[in-house]
């Protein structure tokens, strides 16, 4: 069977989100209890749209969440989608809930009600500012594992240390891997007998603390 | 052990000072209770009486630093009455999740809420139910399951 999405509120955010899940195979509903923002919802192919205030049990109810997947909570009220997860998981046996919020220092708080994954935007985004603005061109991508792991992109300049190497020559730390080069419009695997070319991409996985080292290997900087 | 307890030994924070924050603010303070009254708009003092010897916070209870500000572990009940049932909730969980109080009462206007999070741990009063009782008192049915 399918796995079943329940998007509730965040007209936009649930835009792109719904987009996305559909395009994965994913079986998505949207409640929102905006009349203009679901006609608008309406216009995307095999979205089931719920007009109606998805903190209410019945309006739950209509929209068939009983035993979904997964249930997101968008909202732009912290409180709201306490609540949207909380009658989920309870109510309607959601195996897994998420919710977005505003304050960062509720993301405890919300861990501790059940709610399975916590997203505050504003850390989120605070984080990727950061990335942006003072590690240059060197772009985190992800943090995994508590941020223990990281998966970083580190475009190679001209001139750059591991140019014309081959990744057995490069001699890497032990906790690094470069799991990918991207070249031009192509991606590619590597093994250690690929030659590392000015220009490339390297899309590297390593150990937090092992990042800077293996990105002053690679670059030079 | 509840019914002897006494009004003036109790610290009681009252959340939202609409008509029933401050009524329920005004009558604990009579009765001699340490009240503290929490709302997000500093006009809404307006409702207190001139006899309201409590404390007002003007400050979003929703934040967890208003809700260390306001003592609140050292509550003995918190009553959340703002006009809205979800932050309503939210903001009773953190008392009693985070803050360990041991009465913890939301007002809920929504009904269907109101029964889901009754079941949750929270005290919850809902005027529609309450009235609903109330009318069927009057009209001398017994039971309160009379809504349809």
């Amino acid at each position: 069977m399918k796995t079943r999405v329940v998007l509730v509120g965040g007209f936009s955010k649930a835009k792109t989100l719904a987009r996305s899940l559909i395009d994965r195979g994913y079986h998505v509903s949207v409640i929102n209890n905006d009349r203009s923002h679901c006609e608008e919802l309406a216009e995307i192919e095999k979205l089931l749209v719920y007009f109606g205030d998805g903190t209410k049990p019945s309006v739950l109810e209509d929209a068939n969440t009983f035993g979904a997947d997964i249930a997101i909570a968008l909202t732009d009220s912290d409180a709201d989608n306490l609540v949207v997860c909380e009658l989920c998981k309870k109510r309607f046996s959601v195996k897994k809930t998420a919710a977005v919020i505003t304050d960062p220092k509720k993301t405890d708080f919300f861990y501790r009600m059940g709610i399975d994954s916590v997203i505050c935007v504003v850390t989120s985004v605070a984080g990727i500012i950061q990335q942006q603005a003072f590690m240059d061109d060197i772009s985190m991508l992800m943090p995994v594992g508590d941020g223990q792991i990281m998966i970083s992109q580190v475009p190679i300049p001209v001139g750059a240390p591991a140019v014309d190497k081959t990744l057995m020559e490069l001699n890497l730390p032990r906790h690094v891997i470069i799991g990918c080069i991207m070249r031009g419009e192509k991606g590619m695997i590597p093994r250690g007998d690929t030659r590392i070319l000015a220009g490339d991409v390297l899309v590297l996985i390593s150990a937090k603390q092992h990042e800077g080292a293996a990105v002053h290997m690679l670059t030079g900087r | 052990m509840a019914s002897n307890k006494r009004a003036d030994s109790e610290y009681t924070v009252v959340v939202g000072c609409g008509r029933l924050g401050a009524n329920i603010a005004n009558s604990l303070s009579d009765a001699g209770a340490s009240v503290l009254v929490i709302d997000i708009d500093k006009n809404s003092a307006r409702l207190l009486s001139n006899s309201f010897a409590g404390g007002i916070m003007t400050r979003d209870a929703t934040e967890l630093s208003a809700l260390e500000e306001a003592q609140l572990r050292d509550a003995d009940s918190v009553i959340v009455v703002t006009n809205n049932d979800n932050i309503n909730i939210m903001v009773a969980q953190m008392a009693k999740e985070l803050y360990g109080v041991e009465r913890v009462i939301a007002r809920l206007y929504d009904p269907e809420r109101e029964t889901v999070y009754s079941e949750f741990g929270i005290q919850t009063i809902s005027p529609i139910l309450l009235s609903m009782q109330e009318v069927n008192k009057m009209l001398g049915f017994s039971k309160s399951e009379g809504a349809e």
